[in-house]
């Protein structure tokens, strides 16, 4: 016999209410799911398979020689920039704090 | 050094030497050649990592990106063929690196796009069948010792920062405006089908899959989620589950003591 049941605050009834409910909402689209998709092998996550992401293909660029350089001074500019920052003092300049990573 | 770890170790710092010895069927000159192939090497790294965190891209511009992952390639290469795995260490990189800092949830947006790839890898596994549950559900008794077992794709992220709203955000679900950054969330990934899910899920919701997880019954992961959470809904999350076909197997937890 399990005795860790005993201690156990959360009641049989509560749990079995708490499946029982689970089991009824979730009944119907299980399977519906395994019914409208197969499988297909061979098609890879996107950009996975083709030359221009393709990793370990050299197909894309042969004579690039553009990130030789370990020198970089960078600031970030992608969607940050319009990412609500409480830190910030306009609320979205992320792009500050790179441009005093960059002079220090 | 072998010719061999000469070659690698010239391929990953551009500040080594071409390797002696190299020759070239032409004539041309070789290290020219190498500098080619060393900076395929490195770009071709850089567009799995790119395929691999589009988020994380866009949340610092590919520039900078690129230039984050030519350091972290330098400093990881891939140890296996699978590039699907490579990156592995990626957040932990992105975590310590200070040109970054200034973005703190940088690194559990990574996170969070490496459990989504690992979850489209994970292994298939069928859902448990409604009746398994139903059969369980009239010994109600016993139900405190019911072990769950989830999906293999299942992956949890609780993050200090609003990770599931700004990766939302980069889906067209919610502008990145309306994110409130410093929200903690909880990051719960499932795979329905072939279809990859993120969804936000309630601190009580987290710690109820992380303790079936780590395989403790039900009875002892729902007291932990409501000592977490008082406002923990087991049926809402048990259903929440059941729908992705996320539960795969049940048994009784009989002889083992919990910890």
């Amino acid at each position: 016999m399990n005795t860790t049941a005993s201690h156990t605050v959360v009641s049989a009834a509560a749990l079995a209410l708490a499946l029982g409910a689970a089991l009824a909402i979730s009944s119907a689209p299980l399977t519906a799911q395994a019914a409208d998709s197969e499988k297909c092998f061979g098609v890879a996550l996107q950009g996975k398979n083709d030359c221009a992401a393709g990793p370990g293909t050299t197909c894309a660029g042969t004579s690039k020689i553009d990130y030789q350089g370990n020198a970089w001074k960078l600031v970030p500019k992608g969607t940050c920039e319009q990412t609500a920052s409480p830190t910030s003092p306009t609320g979205f300049g992320q792009l500050e704090a790179f441009e005093e990573v960059k002079n220090s | 050094m072998n010719s061999q770890a000469e070659f690698v170790a010239a391929l990953l710092d551009p500040e080594r030497d071409c390797p002696a010895d190299l020759k070239t069927w032409n004539g041309s000159d070789p290290a020219a050649r190498f500098a080619v192939y060393r900076n395929n090497v490195l770009s071709s790294l850089i567009d799995a990592l790119a395929a691999s965190f589009p988020v994380v891209q866009q949340l610092v511009g590919e520039t900078f990106f690129r230039a984050m992952a030519a350091v972290y390639v330098r400093h990881s290469p891939p140890r296996t063929r699978i590039l699907a795995d490579y990156g592995a260490d990626f957040p932990a990189f992105i975590q310590g690196f200070a040109p970054a800092a200034s973005l703190p949830y940088l690194a559990d947006v990574a996170r969070l796009e490496l459990l989504r790839i690992r979850a489209y890898h994970a292994a298939d596994a069928a859902p448990l069948d409604a009746d398994a549950l139903a059969t369980a559900l009239a010994a109600p008794e016993r139900l405190a010792s019911l072990l769950l077992r989830l999906q293999p794709a299942l992956g949890l992220l609780d993050s200090a920062f609003a990770v599931v709203s700004l990766w939302a955000a980069h889906q067209g679900a919610l502008t990145l405006a309306e994110v409130d950054l410093d929200q903690a969330q909880c990051a719960l990934v499932l795979r329905n089908g072939l279809e990859v899910e993120v969804l936000g899920i309630r601190s009580g919701d987290a710690v109820l899959i992380q303790a079936l997880l780590q395989g403790r019954p039900l009875g002892a992961a729902t007291q932990l989620a409501l000592a977490c959470d008082p406002a923990f809904d087991l049926g809402a999350c048990l259903a929440h589950l059941l729908r992705a076909g996320a539960i795969t197997h049940c048994a009784y937890d009989t002889q083992r003591p919990l910890p």
